[in-house]
């Protein structure tokens, strides 16, 4: 039943989105979100989504796949929807419910502020749909490289990140064993109260956190075999290099965020 | 020949806890090993041979004396890098040595530790995949591939290193036969074509015929080293450090002691075949078969009916497929049933319906001639009545003390009191566990007593019907045939009815009343050893092995002597060779 999750939500493609070095697609999100926070009009708001539906055009990821992304999150949605629809002081009134209040600024704040969140979350998820783990953690370790002068130990950061995402199908699956050898010697996981059920785990979470200290201490061993000493010296196999793709979506990316933040100034 | 790995009186000692006396896992080592040479180290656990092997590459220092790699002295620290680049570890699960989740990256990972620049690890990364034969997999995700594959990456992401020699620890025991012929067969390639010393150490007897050379450890001591053939010729020595010798050499051993003029270094089955028949030249009369002891289909009433199971995974998405199609077969009472199968056949899925873990999409199964799932709600007593004994059981142990874990299942029953105490003490009798024993931590026990405590667990809640998954997989032989044994007992003085699940040919022929044979999802014969193993040139089709003599007896058939073809013990098959044989003019 585990093996269901789907982890790691990247659906792997051959299109222009794929292709980008992960840290263009990391700068551009960072644009992006600055951008989004800087929207206050109906027009930029409309050159944000503009923008987004071009990229998710460009990268061909079906739109089910992007709206089933904000289910996880479809409750702080509400939550602030809710929040900002009553709580928001206006001048006008345009519905009054009891104590609850409907105020024509509130409405709009509410409105722009789901699709605020909306779009944060969409974008976002577009670049984790296009861009598989192990080279956002390689872009990511490369983007914050000039912080290892801060004795911030990135490359360890980085290779953690790399390795705990390798081991999360290993330890799925391991639990799902677990599970299934506990419930043949009778355990009962499913009926019970909440503390019951807490209790009910100890069989299994004890032996999976034995496993995952065994598991950690032969991988360090055959990590050292392999000559493992830190991140000094070390090459890559695929060393990031940016293209002329590259250049050009950031050159737009710059382009909106720096268009929006100005149309913003002029309150519009 | 340039030596590669030398050690001169090579100690090594474990750090010792508080109060207790320091034990030396390697007592007074000498051994040089040549350049290009196959050699393969064999010992019961505990013998200090996985010691050995780390203190090769520097990942143990020795406590006194040397190890010399190429002639650098590993307590070199300033050597280390050279030192684990010349000599490659391949480890024993293959899940714990991959770092990245795509093939090549992961085989890129020394040579990037190395600094190799981009272009050459590029190159490196290829060839090494392709000469483990897995180029293919360039950009899959380890975690989707077979215990052999995986091992086979694990191995090229050795080999990518260039080192002179690759040790491999036990590398093979947790794969099955089909796997375990992947690695072998590409580390002899490797040894062969890019003149590679290879160290095997293993617990698989067959796996040393091939090798230059055989060094077996006990107590941390080099007790024997020589061709394999004078090895395995000093059976009774062998025996007596808990270890065994192929079947070939124990059948030649046992006719030779019956008098027959035998060389016992007929180490494969067709040399043996060869020099039993020259010895015996073909005999008068054919018999037809039947020398063997035939176990007797039982014709008690049965206790577990499968009836056309279809188990499918996915409905519905593209990855839809079934695991297991259209099972039928009874279990009678009091039956030992073996079940065998790749990985992959359809057997864990099976089992895990046998007790309810797993509902079945198409079929039933019947317990004691109710439908399992005729009250969904009260599955949970179905799992009481059917105990399933899980591959690897030891890593469900959770308990602070053996005792507690051995009354988890019980007390799940709802048993408290005496009559609990009962159940564990009994169960704990069963497997061996002594009673001081029960009072440790199942942390502190050696691996084959954990496994015993995890058995232990299910028999305490006396299930009607024992289901075993691969119970000695990764155990040594003395303890692989320690827990056959206890199971046995169990098997005869109870009468409950037990399911073996095994790839292991020899271990089913050795031990069950009937076999079913899975294949691809559905079953492909079922019947008594002798009736199944009558079929062997299926089954080798099939891609399943027989039992080594039961190869040796085809082989002498061949050769047209009157010998059962079928014949899976080699007991039996010394019963009808000395038959035949009395025809015969003396040798």
């Amino acid at each position: 039943m585990l093996k269901d999750i789907t982890l790691g939500q990247y659906f792997p493609g051959d299109t222009v989105a794929h292709k980008l070095d992960p840290r263009t697609k990391i700068l551009l999100v960072v644009l992006y979100i600055i951008a989004l926070f800087c929207a206050k009009s109906f027009l930029t708001y409309g050159i944000m989504a503009l923008c987004l539906a071009v990229c998710v055009r460009i990268s061909r990821v079906r739109v089910k796949a992007m709206v089933r992304g904000l289910r996880p999150v479809l409750f702080i949605i509400l939550f602030t929807a809710v929040l900002n629809l009553f709580f928001t002081p206006g001048e006008r009134t345009l519905v009054q419910l009891g104590i609850l209040r409907v105020s024509n600024t509130g409405l709009r704040t509410a409105f722009f502020m789901v699709l605020r969140i909306m779009l944060l979350i969409m974008g976002t998820f577009l670049m984790t749909y296009t861009t598989s783990p192990i080279s956002l953690t390689d872009g990511l370790e490369r983007l914050l490289g000039w912080l290892k002068r801060f004795r911030v130990p990135v490359h360890e950061l980085a290779m953690m990140m790399s390795i705990a995402l390798r081991f999360i199908p290993t330890l799925i699956e391991e639990t799902d064993k677990i599970m299934s050898a506990q419930k043949a010697r009778g355990a009962d996981l499913e009926s019970g109260n909440l503390i019951q059920k807490a209790k009910a785990m100890v069989p299994i979470l004890v032996p999976l956190f034995i496993s995952a200290f065994r598991r950690a201490d032969e991988l360090a061993t055959a990590m050292e075999c392999r000559c493992y000493h830190g991140g000094e010296g070390r090459t890559k196999l695929h060393v990031l290099r940016y293209e002329r793709r590259d250049g050009i979506a950031l050159t737009a990316g710059c382009l909106v965020c720096v268009g929006v933040i100005v149309l913003g100034r002029f309150g519009l | 020949m340039a030596t590669i790995l030398e050690t001169k009186d090579l100690t090594f000692a474990y750090p010792a806890e508080e109060g207790e006396e320091t034990t030396f896992a390697l007592q007074g080592v000498d051994l040089t090993i040549e350049k290009g040479s196959f050699v393969v180290v064999l010992g019961h656990n505990g013998s200090g041979k996985s010691t050995l092997a780390k203190t090769f590459n520097a990942v143990l220092l020795p406590s006194g004396g040397k190890v010399y790699v190429a002639g650098m002295d590993t307590r070199d620290e300033a050597l280390l890098l050279a030192i684990r680049q010349r000599v490659g570890m391949v480890f024993q699960n293959p899940d714990n040595q991959i770092v990245a989740n795509v093939v090549e990256e992961d085989v890129a990972f020394a040579p990037e530790n190395l600094g190799v620049p981009s272009e050459e690890i590029r190159r490196r990364v290829d060839d090494a995949l392709r000469a483990v034969g897995m180029y293919d997999f360039v950009t899959h995700a380890p975690h989707l591939l077979s215990g052999g594959q995986k091992q086979r990456v694990a191995i090229a992401g050795v080999i990518a290193m260039e080192p002179e020699c690759i040790v491999l620890d036990e590398a093979t025991a947790m794969l099955d036969p089909i796997g375990r012929q992947e690695v072998l067969s590409t580390i002899h390639r490797l040894n062969r074509e890019k003149g590679i010393t290879v160290v095997l150490i293993t617990h698989h007897m067959n796996e040393a015929e091939e090798a230059d050379r055989v060094l077996v450890m006990d107590d941390g001591r080099l007790v024997m080293d020589g061709p394999p053939r004078e090895i395995f010729s000093r059976v009774e020595a062998l025996r007596s450090m808990g270890l065994t010798v192929p079947d070939t050499v124990d059948l030649l051993d046992r006719l030779r002691k019956d008098g027959w003029d035998l060389p016992l270094t007929a180490l494969t089955v067709e040399e043996c075949a060869g020099a039993i028949a020259a010895c015996r030249p073909v005999s008068g009369a054919p018999r037809p078969g039947g020398t063997a002891p035939r176990r007797e289909e039982l014709s008690s009433s049965p206790i577990l009916e499968i009836r056309h199971l279809t188990h499918t995974y996915g409905v519905g998405t593209p990855f839809q497929r079934s695991a297991v199609k259209d099972v039928s077969f009874t279990v009678r009472e009091g039956e030992f049933l073996g079940i065998i199968g790749h990985t992959g056949s359809g057997k864990s899925t099976l089992i895990q319906h046998l007790n309810g873990l797993l509902r079945p999409s198409g079929g039933e199964i019947l317990l004691g001639g109710r439908d399992i799932w005729a009250e969904p709600k009260k599955i949970r007593s179905v799992r009481f009545r059917v105990g399933l004994v899980f591959q690897y059981p030891e890593y469900q142990l959770f308990e602070e003390t053996v005792y507690k874990d051995i009354a988890f299942g019980p007390a799940n029953m709802g048993k408290t009191g005496d009559e609990l105490d009962r159940c564990v003490r009994e169960a704990a009798r069963l497997v061996g566990i002594r009673d001081e024993q029960l009072e440790k931590s199942p942390f502190e026990l050696s691996g084959g007593q954990k496994r015993r405590v995890a058995l232990a667990g299910v028999l305490a809640m006396d299930p009607e019907v024992l289901i075993l998954d691969e119970p000695t997989a990764g155990l040594d032989p003395a303890g692989r045939e320690n827990l056959m044994a206890n199971i046995r007992d169990y098997h005869r003085n109870r009468r409950r009815t037990i399911i073996l699940v095994s790839h292991s040919m020899d271990e089913i022929a050795q031990n069950v009343d009937r076999i079913v044979v899975l294949k691809s999802s559905h079953v492909l014969m079922s019947g008594t050893p002798a009736q199944v193993f009558a079929r062997g040139g299926e089954l080798i089709e099939a891609g399943l092995d027989v039992p080594q003599v039961t190869r040796v007896a085809m082989a002498l058939a061949e050769r047209g002597m009157a010998i059962d073809p079928a014949v899976y013990t080699v007991e039996a098959l010394e019963r009808s060779l000395l038959t035949v044989g009395k025809g015969g003019a003396a040798c």
